[in-house]
C-alpha cells in the first residue's frame, strides 16, 4: 500500500510538471498571457523565501532576534549594490553565521 | 554556444545551491526511516516524487498515521507550484521533442528552475536553452538522491548543520532581485510576500499557489504604471 502511495504521489507530482508542456496548450499564447509569465518567478519564489525566514512563529511576529530576516536583508542590499548571485550568498550565509554567533 | 557548454553551466550554476540541498536530503532520510518506510521506500521515494518539501510532509504525515488520501492531497498541494514554473517554461521549451519535454518536466524542481530561468529569460533567443535546465536538472537530481541515501544510512540523529539550508533562500534572493525591473514586478514581490504570510498562517493547504497567483494579479493588475519601452 505504502508503494502505491509514493507511486500515486510521483504521477501526481509528474502531472503538475508536464500538463502545461505537454502540448495541450496552444504554442502560440497570446502576447497578454505571455505578459503575464513574468510575474511567475518572482511570485512563487518570494513565498518561498518568507515562509524560510520564519517572520510569524506561533501565529507571532518574530522579528528581534530573527537574524535569518536581518541576513536575508543584507543579501538583498548585497544583491541590488552587485547583482552577483555568489556575492549575495556567502555574504547572506556569512551575515547570519556572524549575527546567530554574536 | 555549444550544447555541452550550456549544460556545464546549468551544472555549475547549480552546484552552490547544494550546500542547502544535501543537509535537507539527509534530513529527509533521517525522517523516512524514522517514519516506518523501509530503506528502499525511502530511497526511491526521492527519485519517484523527486520534490524535497512534499517527502519530508510526506513522512511526517505518515509518522502520524494519517489518513492516505490527506497525504496525496498535502503532497499535490506542495508541489502545485511546479504548474507555474512549467507554464513559464513553455515558450522555451514548447518545440522540443516529448522526450525532451517529459525529462525535463520531471527535473522541473525550484532550484532547477530558479537557476535556469534567469538564463533562460536573458537568452530567450537561443534555441539550445533546454541543455541548461538538463544541467541543472541533473545536479539537483543527483545530490538529491545522493543526500537521501546519507540519511537513510544515518538513519538517526538529525545532523547539526540545518541551518545551512538557509543557502537556498539566499539564493532565491540573488535570482530575484534583479528580475524586479518595473513598479509591476516589485508590487509582484511585495503582494505575494504578504500573502504567503498570511495565507500560511492560516494553515491554509494550497499557500505557496495562492500567493504566487495573488502576486501575480497584483503584477498584473499594477503594469499600466510601468515605463513603456
Amino acid at each position: 500500500m505504502i508503494w502505491s502511495l509514493i507511486i500515486l504521489c510521483g504521477v501526481i507530482t509528474f502531472l503538475i510538471r508536464f500538463i502545461p508542456l505537454s502540448g495541450i496548450f496552444s504554442s502560440d499564447l497570446p502576447l497578454s498571457v505571455k505578459h503575464t509569465f513574468k510575474y511567475i518567478p518572482l511570485a512563487v519564489l518570494t513565498p518561498i523565501i518568507v515562509n524560510d525566514l520564519s517572520i510569524i512563529e506561533n501565529n507571532n511576529f518574530f522579528l528581534i532576534e530573527n537574524f535569518k530576516l536581518y541576513a536575508a536583508l543584507i543579501a538583498i542590499i548585497v544583491s541590488i549594490i552587485w547583482n552577483n548571485v555568489l556575492a549575495t550568498i556567502s555574504i547572506g550565509m556569512a551575515s547570519f553565521l556572524i549575527l546567530s554567533n554574536i | 554556444m555549444k550544447k555541452w557548454q550550456i549544460f556545464k553551466q546549468g551544472v555549475l550554476q547549480e552546484l552552490p545551491l547544494q550546500l542547502g540541498v544535501f543537509p535537507f536530503g539527509i534530513i529527509y532520510g533521517v525522517m523516512a526511516i524514522e517514519s516506518g518506510l523501509t530503506f528502499l521506500q525511502a530511497l526511491l521515494m526521492s527519485s519517484i516524487i523527486f520534490g524535497g518539501a512534499s517527502q519530508i510532509a510526506f513522512v511526517q504525515l505518515l509518522s502520524n498515521s494519517t489518513p492516505y488520501g490527506v497525504i496525496v492531497t498535502t503532497v499535490g498541494a506542495i508541489n502545485s507550484r511546479h504548474l507555474l514554473y512549467s507554464i513559464s517554461m513553455l515558450e522555451y521549451l514548447n518545440k522540443l521533442s516529448l522526450s525532451w519535454r517529459v525529462t525535463l518536466a520531471y527535473l522541473l524542481t525550484d532550484e532547477a528552475y530558479a537557476v535556469s530561468i534567469r538564463k533562460f529569460i536573458n537568452h530567450s533567443d537561443n534555441s539550445i536553452l533546454h541543455y541548461h535546465l538538463l544541467g541543472s536538472g541533473i545536479t539537483l537530481f543527483l545530490s538529491w538522491q545522493i543526500s537521501t541515501l546519507f540519511g537513510v544510512w544515518l538513519g538517526n540523529d538529525l545532523p547539526e548543520f540545518l541551518d545551512l539550508q538557509f543557502i537556498i533562500p539566499l539564493t532565491f534572493i540573488a535570482i530575484i532581485i534583479p528580475m524586479i525591473k518595473s513598479k509591476s514586478t516589485l508590487i509582484t514581490v511585495i503582494s505575494s510576500g504578504i500573502s504567503a504570510l498570511i495565507f500560511k498562517n492560516l494553515d491554509i493547504n494550497f499557500w505557496i499557489i495562492l500567493s504566487g497567483l495573488t502576486g501575480i494579479l497584483a503584477g498584473m493588475a499594477s503594469s499600466r504604471w510601468d515605463k513603456k519601452s
